[in-house]
């Protein structure tokens, strides 16, 4: 329920460029084309850990057409983070270069041909004769951090480690209860239907431009004007249209390469992975084992909360350490506990290269809670409802490991409105199927951010508006559109707040050129702080407006206000300008401006929530499970664009389903994936996936725009858990590897398990 | 290679190389650049265009093989610079977030609407099957397409085929489609190994 006065947030709008996608209209990085432009083909190591002791590219350069060819031989060999979006930044261990000499996981960077058109650098690739001297292959972290396992990097393969306690132990009652579980979360591939790309230019001026589909135009600029010992102004970085990201376009994989190249050659270079470089080559969900236990009271309330994490980096850290160290964060922004300690390490493997992926940590450590949780519930002999009700955060608690304020956080109404618009309690009394196909229902609780603030980190975002002499505005911000309608939800902030059309707000992009800092699209701060930012600028804009009309009719401020797209007296004798006169008027008659520029500082980071309900239908006899229902709640603050936050739900239940049942980068025992790209990664289609209902609670009384809180990461971090504790609720199983195969479920019930 | 084909209404003459894929050609050659390649073994659907009303994977077909025929890519789907009712439930039902699937999605719904204009929603979401999104969960896009086939069946402005789809290949594939009602595909839109097709073995 939107708020009442609002005129324009809470409405359903379709995105702004949507017209230009649905004609074919928009202009992709993919489809950019540069005068002279050369094109760009990788070679990636096809086995998982070898010296590379020799590279003939003679055959390769004798093609007609083939300009150069780069690796290890002739490229800079300086390490660097793809992560850091900061000079200096911490855990940003620096341990990859442009071309490797050392293959490290099947996909790592071996060479690049550069040609004068695709085909041409695609066939020369495969002319250019790498000898590979293999090393052992370290598949799991188990293997990599068994005694004596060679060092996949100089340091070895612990690649960070921490200890974290929160609160003392409490003394338990002899009738407690203790469950301890393992619960796997599968490499995933984030599965952007837009490839990975990215263009580079090198001009004469010494001046180099990148266009990349990036999440952060000012990180890419720090990661190579660094590593190319340039001037963070002689390194241009543009924001180009983005066909998806879901993370896997966060961190800086091809900009560094694809700068190098345009470089080297002095001419422009774009570079186009295909898919299964996109799945193998890039980045994936890092895969994540977590032994959960939990104590708790014989009246179900927790007490005690003992975390060992792996986290499987791959071959380079990337934002592994911090992404573990998320993973961290999660359980004291859902649940009051007593005592709460964890211990996280996180391991080099010869494996693809993890990364951020949306959710960073909170739905892989909240799939193994919330299966955690069903298990002591089946324990306790307690609806899995009633326990979590016993346990939920309250509003405005305080996140015990954070020490920052929870804000008003409504999981538990998000829990309660669920349960009763899905008919939990109903569904779970009246067991249904038969001895074949089996129906359960199963749910999760989700607990995530809203930006980066925290004590010892701040979260701000800066923007610059002007007011056209016909009263439009343009509001100039270094916004990363995703996909999801980014510029749209900042229009209609902007349209809100300055009561007008949101047809008359336009928004940029990021470019680091022009638009003011931000740091980028993560971390789900772009509606939380870059929308509150919007909502500050077009404030101080409206002030601004009737500053000017003061000065032009001649009369105090105070007897003006800005109102429905004009500057009109409240008191005194009755006058109004239009927007659009004032800014003339400002123009011709004072040599005054209608700009304004606005930094908002984040004060508070509340939890954002879901809570999350679903059916399953599972056939014993081949394994197949499908989802037959689903809900998901969220406690959203306010929706900006319904149309979009319910998009983003459904969305991301798409991925979380995928995640609990089918998607994994499986490899094979000498780390390879198979052949093929969506051939052999499923990810969730049209007739598999079910009808999902959307329920938002909303309120007021956190910082964001309008109260509006964080949706995209949040909507995805329970979907796996729900689906998982549905089967095992049909089953009687306590499944806990994802994915939660055909195979899993027909072996465990081979096994016995289930009733 | 001597090409003659007819696209987007407008016959066209290339010479192109006879292996040169579809898709390669409308972006390259023509500048039709809505076309969008996401995987390149007919898996993601992100290039379906229609040839002779029928929907497939435009990087599975070579050039020589629309010789003759029509061909529809997404720049073709409004007319007289009016939106098709499909685009216009699209944008109206938020079924377009990154935009990188909308335009095969356009064009598999397309083909599914010129031969049944008021599908079920099982024949809607098999339809779709070969069309792969990341971003919506596929709910909005459906209801898009239903929404256009209730426009269409209230009267609402629609251009149709110009010729009957014609029935029938072999195998899994076609069968799982034909069973929904949908005209089948040739160039592997609906692969073998696609969950929708009944394959359980992921």
């Amino acid at each position: 329920m939107t708020q009442s006065g609002l005129r324009v947030v809470g409405r359903d709008h379709p995105i702004a460029d949507a017209a230009l996608k649905v004609t074919g209209g928009l202009v992709y990085g993919i489809d950019m084309d540069l005068p002279r432009m050369l094109h760009a083909r990788l070679l990636l190591s096809p086995v998982a850990h070898a010296h590379i002791v020799g590279i003939d590219a003679s055959k390769a350069l004798a093609l007609p057409g083939v300009i150069a060819v780069f690796s290890h031989l002739n490229a800079p060999a300086a390490p660097y983070s793809r992560y850091r979006i900061l000079p200096g930044q911490a855990l940003c261990p620096e341990d990859e270069t442009l071309f490797t000499a050392t293959a490290r996981f099947v996909g790592d960077r071996v060479a690049a041909v550069v040609a004068t058109d695709a085909q041409t650098a695609a066939d020369a690739v495969a002319l250019v004769d790498v000898d590979y001297e293999e090393l052992p292959e370290l598949l799991t972290p188990e293997a990599a951090l068994r005694e004596g396992a060679s060092p996949i990097h100089p340091a070895g393969n612990l690649l960070h480690e921490f200890d974290q306690t929160v609160g003392e132990p409490i003394a338990r009652r002899a009738d407690a209860v203790t469950v301890t579980i393992t619960v796997a979360t599968p490499r995933l591939h984030h599965a952007a239907i837009e490839p990975h790309l990215c263009l580079a230019d090198y001009d004469e001026s010494g001046k180099l431009t990148i266009w990349s589909p990036t999440q952060s135009v000012f990180g890419a600029r720090t990661v190579v004007a660094d590593l190319f010992g340039l001037s963070y102004n002689r390194v241009r970085v543009i924001k180009v249209p983005m066909g998806g990201s879901f993370g896997g376009k966060q961190e800086f994989i091809l900009e560094p390469v694809t700068a190098f190249m345009a470089m080297a050659t002095k001419r422009p270079v774009k570079l186009v992975l295909d898919r299964a470089q996109c799945i193998a080559g890039t980045m994936v969900r890092p895969a994540t084992v977590s032994r959960v236990s939990l104590g708790v009271s014989r009246d179900g309330r927790l007490e005690d909360v003992d975390v060992d994490t792996v986290l499987d980096a791959g071959a380079y850290a990337t934002s592994s350490p911090d992404y573990a160290g998320m993973m961290a964060h999660k359980l004291t922004r859902l649940y009051r506990v007593p005592h709460y300690h964890h211990h996280g390490r996180v391991a080099y493997t010869t494996t693809p290269v993890g990364g951020g992926c949306r959710g960073y940590g909170a739905p892989e450590f909240v799939t193994a809670l919330e299966i955690a949780f069903d298990q002591v519930a089946r324990e306790l002999g307690i609806d899995p409802i009633d326990l979590r009700l016993q346990n939920l955060v309250q509003p405005h608690d305080i996140d015990a490991l954070s020490g920052m304020s929870l804000g008003d956080a409504r999981v538990r109404e998000c829990l309660e409105r669920g349960a009763e618009a899905f008919g939990w309690r109903e569904r779970l009394r009246t067991p249904r199927g038969d001895e074949r196909r089996r129906i359960g229902v199963g749910m999760a609780c989700g607990a995530h951010k809203n930006g980066i603030l925290s004590t010892d980190f701040p979260d701000f975002s800066t923007m610059a508006m002007k007011m056209n002499e016909d009263g439009s505005v343009a509001l100039s911000a270094s916004l990363h559109e995703v996909g999801c309608g980014t510029r749209t939800a900042m229009a209609l902030i902007v349209a809100e707040e300055l009561e007008m059309s949101p047809d008359l707000v336009s928004i940029t992009e990021a470019d680091s050129d022009t638009t003011p800092y931000d740091f980028g699209c993560f971390g789900s701060r772009v509606t939380y702080v870059c929308g509150a930012a919007a909502r500050g600028t077009a404030a101080a804009l409206k002030a601004r407006l009737v500053e000017l009309a003061a000065l032009v009719m001649q009369r105090p401020a105070h007897e003006l206000r800005a109102h429905d797209g004009r500057v009109e007296a409240v008191v005194g004798p009755a006058e109004y300008l239009p927007y659009g006169a004032v800014v003339m008027a400002a123009k011709t008659r004072l040599s005054e401006d209608a700009f304004v520029h606005y930094t908002h500082r984040a004060t508070s980071n509340p939890g954002a929530y879901s809570v999350q309900f679903a059916e399953v239908s599972v056939d014993c006899a081949t394994g197949l499970t499908t989802v037959t229902d689903f809900l998901a709640v969220g406690d959203v603050g306010q929706a900006i664009n319904r149309l979009m936050v319910e998009g983003q739900f459904v969305g991301a239940v798409q991925m979380g389903i995928g995640s609990a049942l089918c998607e994994e980068v499986r490899l094979d025992d000498r780390g390879r994936p198979p052949a093929g790209g969506f051939k052999t990664y499923h990810i969730v289609n049209a007739p598999d996936m079910p009808k999902v209902r959307v329920l938002l609670v909303e309120h007021e009384g956190d910082e964001g725009p309008y109260g509006a809180k964080s949706v995209g990461e949040i909507a995805v971090v329970p979907t796996a858990a729900a689906v998982v504790n549905a089967i095992n609720q049909a089953l009687g199983t306590s499944l806990a590897d994802l994915p939660v195969t055909p195979e899993k479920i027909v072996a465990a019930l081979a096994q016995g398990q289930g009733d | 290679m001597r090409l003659s084909f007819e696209v987007n209404g407008v016959r066209r003459e290339l010479d192109v190389d006879p292996a040169a894929r579809l898709i390669d050609v409308l972006r390259d050659e023509l500048g039709l650049t809505g076309t969008k390649e996401g995987c390149g073994e007919g898996e993601c659907g992100a290039c379906t265009v229609l040839i002779d009303d029928r929907a497939v994977d435009s990087c599975l077909v070579i050039a020589a093989q629309v010789r003759d025929k029509r061909v529809l890519t997404v720049e073709g789907l409004a007319r007289d610079g009016e939106l098709d009712v499909l685009q216009q439930q699209f944008i109206d039902h938020g079924a377009v977030q990154c935009g990188f699937c909308t335009p095969g999605m356009l064009m598999s719904a397309k083909a599914l609407l010129l031969a049944h204009p008021q599908p079920s929603e099982r024949q809607i979401r098999v339809a779709l099957a070969g069309n792969l999104c990341r971003c919506t969960g596929y709910g909005a896009i459906i209801a898009a397409v239903t929404a256009a086939g209730r426009a269409l069946a209230a009267g609402g402005e629609a251009w149709g085929p110009e010729s009957a789809a014609e029935p029938a290949a072999d195998g899994e594939a076609s069968r799982a489609l034909n069973e929904a009602g949908v005209p089948p595909v040739f160039g592997g839109l609906l692969s073998a190994d696609t969950p929708a097709a009944g394959d359980d073995s992921r």
